[in-house]
């Protein structure tokens, strides 16, 4: 039991890693529609992890939970993004307010600000799923940088995607998932933010001729 | 009891859900409503009257999934007496809504309009029944919340609208200084229950106490709409359909009055020092004068209602603050007479206030407007609504053989016993709150002389009122059902005190039914029968028996009794509703008294004929009195957190981005703060 926790642990290690990877690779992607993919490639890795969690811990609430998001994040939200996307008449991030470099640098700084910041949380932790806390962090500051970096509403809402993805890793590892209602919830909200920024994108296209979110300090008083 | 409850639960339930599942027929909708909400009233009226005679309080509770939430329910006798309170007359209101909302049908859905009145009265009941700190909280907000969506049910016309704002924002801030008085409660007992309220393990220290009193105080006191925090009160009630109006006034801002009793006598346990009380009368007595002088110059009759509720509720507290001084000092008895008179003008508030509601809405209701100036001659056209109108002013104004008498005469003895108080400040005080409440009442008859008389007497002032006609059966049994019970109450004291000394007697630890009630309860008498005494029944005999001696002595003395029609004599002119004494003419010499209250602009321009400037062509003629606490308390206050909000919009640069950038290195900022 004690081989098959070791190794269990090193998997979600894994994984979350894995996760954290598809934050840079996002980061340093410029062109919309590849970003939505690499979207859909964390999310689905976020499947794995919480597939493994629920087989480790026995959990059978996360296999829902990981079901979920499979459906979700894996298949509508990128197919709705896309559609947006093929809307817009530019599908390349070109200005940004950060450029890739200083923006994955900047990254590789959260990735170890979220480190020092759990280093005092993990020995306290029995979980097998502990190490990744410090990951879920890091992911989340990534995705919270990427929309202040990022111009255009469709990366803005990726960014918010990764958030959230991160959350939901914090979630599984923190305390193995939230309560199914609870999760049930977050998904539905998730689901519901990202179609209303989909139409709200289409409608900032429609009324700027273009998605820059910058665009909208016009609007202040 | 419980099953009481649940029926009552049921009725209101049924009257919420069932009008909204029947899209596309509003009378169908607008009945089921009125009538799941006569089944809730009736089924409260039983309850509280059932409440008010158990010896023990019932309780039950359901437990939720919130913690530190309970769905505890309590019924003591405090409690029971308002659920009566509120379901008499939501329940007249009820009856009288079946007429009423006929003509609201093609102006508002009249299935979310049903759904909500129910609604409301349901927040209401539970608001007097909840025994938790949270689930009161639950239903006040609740109950404000409701009575908001009621109040713009005219949403379209933007003084509604403004009336609705006004309201919810005050309605909130008194919420707020209800929550922090709960919040320092919880701090000393860690819990929500209201039985853990009035035992706390060890007692609030007085720092605490005080600031407990004075958050109660402008937290109830906003919503009872005591002066200076009375000024949503005649924009809000106005705008709502009436039978919601005769709710809000006449039951609504009384679960304030509930919530200070509550309060101060059933968690402090009438352990309070004595200035407590004269803060409460002080306001009071303000709230009383300067409430009915503001009515009296306004011609909208149900603003002129509306501001006559602040002066009700000041009277009430006049006898709650009396109540709490005699606490304070140690006279029980006078103390449960203070408390006794306080209720007994809370329940004949709500009845002749409602009333006069339900009257306003069916002079609405025939003629289109709420301006004075545009009635005239309804009593011949409307005599029903007439005679229950007149049955409501004189209730109102307090004269006798109608409940408004009866207790506001309880409040006076009460005030002039205040000779058996030890400290001469307040010998000095109380009389002089009598004195002021004396010149309320003559006010208020005033006006009420004023809104009779040019309501109902002479000739139609506009089209609307020749063309007015009686309004139909159920408006006219809804004010007839509070017009007798207003008359039963004056009439019957030696029935209500006891049931009110049950409420009293477990607060002020005394029972005083058997001295208030002498001579087998044929009369009243303050506690002590040689100081005065009162008998309403003999009164009211007195009163019948003069009116026909009266009629007696004119048919043997006046000769033979002849009907004759004809012009009144006008000096060779003829007579126009033009010529007729107006509202504005009938409170002038008032005007000019306490101008210096009223602080009135009156504008005239005329524009003469360019021949001769003996002959003009046309006058204009306007009047405003200083709304003094607009102007000088609540504009400041408005300004001020303009001008801040104005300072705040430096970080407001209205980039997304930017904002971004606030929440994330805030959130670096608190997790280094963290490790």
């Amino acid at each position: 039991m004690q081989g098959l926790s070791s190794v269990g642990s090193q998997l979600v290690d894994l994984c979350s890693a894995l996760l954290l990877l598809t934050c840079f690779a996002i980061v340093a992607q410029r062109r919309l529609s590849a970003c939505v993919d690499l979207f859909a490639l964390q999310s689905s890795f976020l499947v794995v992890t919480a597939a493994l969690v629920a087989y480790l811990t026995g959990n059978p609430h996360i296999y829902i939970a990981a079901g979920l998001t499979g459906i979700i994040k894996v298949l509508i939200i990128p197919r709705v993004l896309k559609k947006v996307i093929d809307h817009l008449n530019v599908k390349r991030e070109l200005v940004m307010h950060v450029n890739v470099p200083t923006g994955l640098l900047i990254c590789g700084g959260l990735v170890m600000l979220a480190f020092f910041i759990a280093q005092p949380i993990l020995p306290l932790g029995s979980l097998l799923t502990r190490d990744s806390l410090a990951i879920a962090l890091a992911i989340v500051l990534i995705g919270l940088f990427t929309m202040i970096a990022r111009q255009k509403a469709v990366s803005q809402l990726v960014g918010f995607l990764v958030l959230e993805n991160g959350l939901f890793l914090g979630a599984t590892a923190a305390t193995y998932g939230m309560p199914l209602v609870v999760e049930l919830g977050v998904f539905f909200d998730v689901l519901i933010a990202t179609l209303i920024a989909g139409i709200y994108t289409n409608r900032l296209q429609d009324a700027f001729d273009s998605v820059d979110t910058d665009r909208l300090t016009v609007l202040k008083e | 009891m419980l099953n009481l409850l649940w029926l009552l639960l049921g009725g209101y339930g049924v009257g919420i859900l069932l009008p909204l599942c029947l899209p596309g027929r509003p009378g169908l909708q607008q009945l089921t409503s009125n009538v799941a909400a006569i089944v809730g009233t009736s089924t409260g009226v039983i309850l509280g009257l059932l409440g008010l005679t158990s010896s023990e309080p019932v309780t039950g509770s359901l437990a939720s999934t919130i913690p530190l939430l309970t769905f505890t329910v309590r019924l003591d006798p405090l409690a029971a007496f308002f659920v009566l309170t509120i379901s008499l007359v939501g329940l007249a209101a009820s009856i009288y809504a079946i007429g009423y909302l006929q003509h609201f049908e093609e102006r508002a859905s009249t299935d979310t309009l049903g759904a909500l009145f129910n609604a409301f009265l349901l927040s209401m009941t539970f608001v007097v029944l909840a025994d938790n700190a949270f689930f009161f909280l639950l239903a006040w907000e609740l109950m404000s919340l409701l009575s908001y969506f009621l109040v713009v049910t005219e949403h379209e016309k933007a003084e509604v609208r403004y009336a609705g704002l006004f309201y919810l924002i005050m309605t909130h801030i008194g919420t707020a200084f209800i929550v922090v008085a709960f919040l320092i409660f919880f701090q000393g007992t860690w819990s929500f229950s209201f039985e853990a309220f009035r035992h706390p393990a060890q007692p609030l220290p007085e720092g605490m106490k005080t600031l407990v009193f004075l958050m109660a105080l402008l937290g109830f006191g906003t919503k009872a709409g005591i002066i200076p925090l009375h000024v949503w009160l005649p924009y809000a009630h106005p705008v709502a359909p009436s039978h919601v109006s005769a709710v809000m006034s006449g039951v609504m801002i009384k679960t304030a009055i509930y919530g200070l009793i509550r309060v101060y006598f059933d968690f402090f346990g009438g352990q309070f020092p004595w200035w407590w009380g004269f803060t409460v009368l002080l306001l009071g007595t303000t709230s009383a004068l300067l409430g009915v002088m503001y009515a009296l110059m306004e011609h909208d009759l149900k603003r002129l209602l509306a501001f006559h509720s602040v002066e009700n509720i000041g009277i009430i507290l006049m006898g709650l603050g009396a109540g709490m001084i005699f606490q304070a000092y140690g006279l029980r008895e006078l103390a449960a007479l203070g408390l006794l008179a306080g209720l007994y003008h809370t329940i004949n508030h709500a009845l002749f206030k409602a009333l006069l509601f339900l009257g306003a809405g069916s002079l609405l209701y025939a003629t289109h407007t709420r301006n004075m100036e545009e009635y005239g001659g309804l009593l011949r056209r409307m005599p029903w609504t007439g005679i229950f109108f007149l049955i409501g002013a004189v209730s109102i104004s307090a004269l006798p053989p109608t409940n408004g008498f009866v207790s506001e005469w309880l409040v006076f003895q009460t005030l002039f016993l205040s000779f058996q108080i030890p400290t001469v400040f307040l010998k000095l005080m109380l009389p002089i709150a009598a004195a002021i409440l004396a010149l309320t009442g003559v006010l208020a008859l005033t006006c009420f002389a004023k809104a009779f008389g040019i309501s109902f007497l002479a000739q139609p002032r506009s089209t609307h009122a020749r063309q007015a006609e009686e309004v139909p059966v159920s408006m006219r049994t809804g004010m007839g059902i509070l017009a007798a019970l207003c008359v039963a109450l004056g009439v019957a004291p030696m029935v209500v005190v006891p049931l009110l000394d049950q409420i009293v007697a477990p607060l002020a630890g005394i029972s005083i039914a058997s001295k208030v009630l002498a001579i087998d309860g044929w009369a009243l008498a303050p506690v002590n029968v040689e100081f005065s005494s009162l008998s309403t029944p003999v009164l009211a005999l007195l009163l019948v028996a003069s009116a026909i001696l009266g009629l007696g002595l004119a048919v043997v003395l006046g000769g033979r009794l002849t009907t004759r029609r004809s012009k009144s004599w006008g000096c060779g002119i003829t007579l126009t509703p033009r010529m007729e004494y107006t509202a504005t003419g009938f409170v002038q010499p008032i005007k000019r008294v306490f101008s210096t209250i009223y602080q009135p602009t009156v504008k005239l321009e005329t524009e003469f004929l360019a021949e001769s400037r003996y002959f003009s062509k046309r006058r204009h003629f306007e009047f405003h009195i200083e709304p003094i606490f607009e102007k000088y308390l609540y504009d400041p206050l408005v300004a001020f957190f303009g001008t801040l909000a104005d300072r705040l919009k430096v970080i407001q640069a209205g980039s997304l981005h930017l904002y971004l950038t606030y929440m994330f290195v805030t959130l670096i900022a608190l997790l280094l703060l963290a490790v």
